[in-house]
């Protein structure tokens, strides 16, 4: 079959701004998807979480008074989470790379900058069906493997221990 | 070996079991549909910005009512419309105004000043947003979009730090 039909999927838009919330609803149900609740900051995200299950997650970053980053971080380890493996793609006007960074290890599994095209929107929700990434737990981190792709290294040894370790 | 060796763990992937779709993902024809709607929307982003712009002559206003060492909330107001403005345009074939949001975005948060130089710089963009909306200068405004966007990073350029 060629389409898409996203009619049975669950999705939570966590946006501050209306305009926003409604582009991104439009494409959403050109792809079938009808359940979709909507929620102003990642406070209001968290409560509607308590009582629907979404199967993805998509929210802007910057909100207050909680932004998208400090959302994302209480879905991935917090002790209240309702599913710490759910899907979050964060959309986000920031672009600068370090930023990006910040978002990846918060725990975020697709990145999508602002403004939004349908294009873009679609394309991230297939990475997120299409590639999967393993989670991985460690002392300083939970979530969505960092590594686009699991490649074995078979360079040598570059990092340098620093002076004292080692 | 040390205590913290990474556990990798495949998470149930409820998403993927809940989609249907064919191998080549989502057709060209929805996405079409989906940007055709989006287009659609056009109308309504020409009242949308209107919002926008009025925050921003307000908070312009606001700055210039408050004494300059009081002015860095109200340029952390100005920046987050701007950062609106840059985020939408786009959207709505108005790439313009993502371009002059983005120019300011980054100019008021690289300067450390609130003075009058700096009111101006964002008098002038506040202004260039007014025009590319009036005279709906939609995608990148050809070359009067060009020669906006070179006026106004002359004027950032001669009030940002170097």
């Amino acid at each position: 079959m060629s389409g898409f039909d996203g009619r049975d999927v669950k999705v939570l838009v966590i946006e501050d701004n209306q305009h926003a919330r409604l582009l991104i609803r439009t494409v959403l149900q050109t792809l079938g998807v009808t359940t979709i609740r909507e929620a102003k900051d990642g406070e209001d995200g968290l409560e509607v979480l308590k009582e629907f299950q979404a199967d993805l997650v998509i929210a802007d970053w910057k909100m207050e008074p909680m932004d998208g980053l400090v959302f994302v971080e209480r879905i991935r380890r917090g002790a209240d989470s309702p599913n710490p493996y759910l899907p979050i793609i964060m959309v986000t006007g920031y672009s600068e790379a370090r930023l990006v960074i910040e978002a990846r290890d918060a725990g975020v599994n697709e990145f999508l900058a602002k403004p939004i095209s349908a294009k873009a929107l679609v394309g991230r929700i297939v990475s997120v069906l299409d590639k999967p990434r393993a989670f991985v737990r460690c002392e300083a981190y939970f979530g969505p493997d960092r590594r686009r792709r699991q490649l074995p290294f078979s360079g040598g040894e570059r990092r340098k221990p620093i002076l004292g370790e080692g | 070996m040390s205590g913290d060796e990474p556990e990798f763990i495949q998470p149930p992937n409820t998403l993927k079991n809940k989609v249907k779709y064919g191998p080549d993902g989502v057709d060209l024809d929805m996405l079409e549909k989906a940007e055709q709607i989006i287009a659609n929307l056009q109308g309504n982003y020409l009242e949308w910005v209107q919002d926008d712009l009025a925050k921003l002559q307000g908070f312009y206003e606001k700055a210039m009512a408050t004494p300059e060492g009081e002015r860095a909330k109200v340029f952390k107001d100005l920046f987050g419309v701007a950062h609106d403005v840059k985020g939408q345009g786009g959207s709505f074939g108005y790439h313009l105004m993502t371009a002059i949001g983005n120019q300011l975005c980054r100019f008021l948060e690289g300067t450390q000043k609130t003075g009058a130089a700096e009111l101006d710089v964002v008098k002038v963009h506040l202004d260039a947003m007014r025009l590319v909306i009036g005279q709906r200068m939609e995608g990148d405004g050809g070359k009067m979009g060009e020669n906006l966007l070179r006026g106004l990073q002359a004027v950032v350029s001669k009030v940002a730090p170097k």
